[in-house]
């Protein structure tokens, strides 16, 4: 594939974000390569309904 | 190649946390990497040792890229050699997120979030009847 990109005049007043988050990116000029990835695991099983069981401590 | 020149008159960034990157000027790599195990409990208890990102899966699962099969020829003509922003706003840049004004070559950022909640059993769940906002009262 033949991609031909013109850069001709880029000119912006505002940008207004509330939040950039897990691996977003705001870019404000030229780049070759991004590369994002982002997982977010909430399971049934992580809704944990009773008696407060703390998580497995570090390094066990 | 002729690179462009990013041309800005005001930022303003109230946070940026947890791997973030607020880059003003040309890179070469930018790498950004952040997990976390975001715990919520109805009600505040803290033990201080909590969190072991080994035995989630999650953390440690591999994130499949797609594969660039196809001959790809990039042309680029630059007519205009700068990009113009007068105002960028942001609240919070959070999570290896990142803010950039500039160049670069290669962008790369991973994020891994295990969510968890824990609430209270029904018969010991917290009087809400008071809180503000609840009609049910």
């Amino acid at each position: 594939m033949n991609f031909e990109v013109y850069n001709r005049e880029l000119c912006v007043e505002t940008i207004r974000i509330i939040g950039v988050a897990s691996s977003s990116v705001v870019l404000v000029g030229d780049t070759q390569s991004i590369q994002q990835a982002a997982t977010f695991d909430t399971p049934p099983e992580s809704l944990i309904i009773g008696p407060f069981v703390p998580l497995t401590a570090e390094g066990r | 190649m002729l690179p462009r020149t990013s041309q800005i008159e005001n930022i303003r960034v109230k946070i940026a946390s947890y791997s973030s990157v607020v880059q003003l000027g040309d890179s070469c790599i930018i790498n950004s990497f952040s997990r976390a195990l975001a715990v919520q409990r109805q009600a505040d208890t803290f033990y201080g040792n909590e969190g072991n990102f080994g035995i989630h899966r999650v953390f440690s699962e591999l994130i499949p890229l797609p594969i660039i099969t196809e001959n790809l020829t990039i042309r680029q003509h630059y007519l205009n050699p700068v990009i113009k922003v007068k105002n960028i706003d942001i609240i919070g840049v959070s999570s290896a997120s990142l803010l950039h004004v500039g160049n670069t070559q290669h962008v790369s950022v991973e994020v891994r979030v295990k969510h968890v909640r824990q609430l209270l059993p029904r018969d010991e769940e917290p009087d809400t009847s008071l809180m503000i906002g609840d009609r049910k009262k």
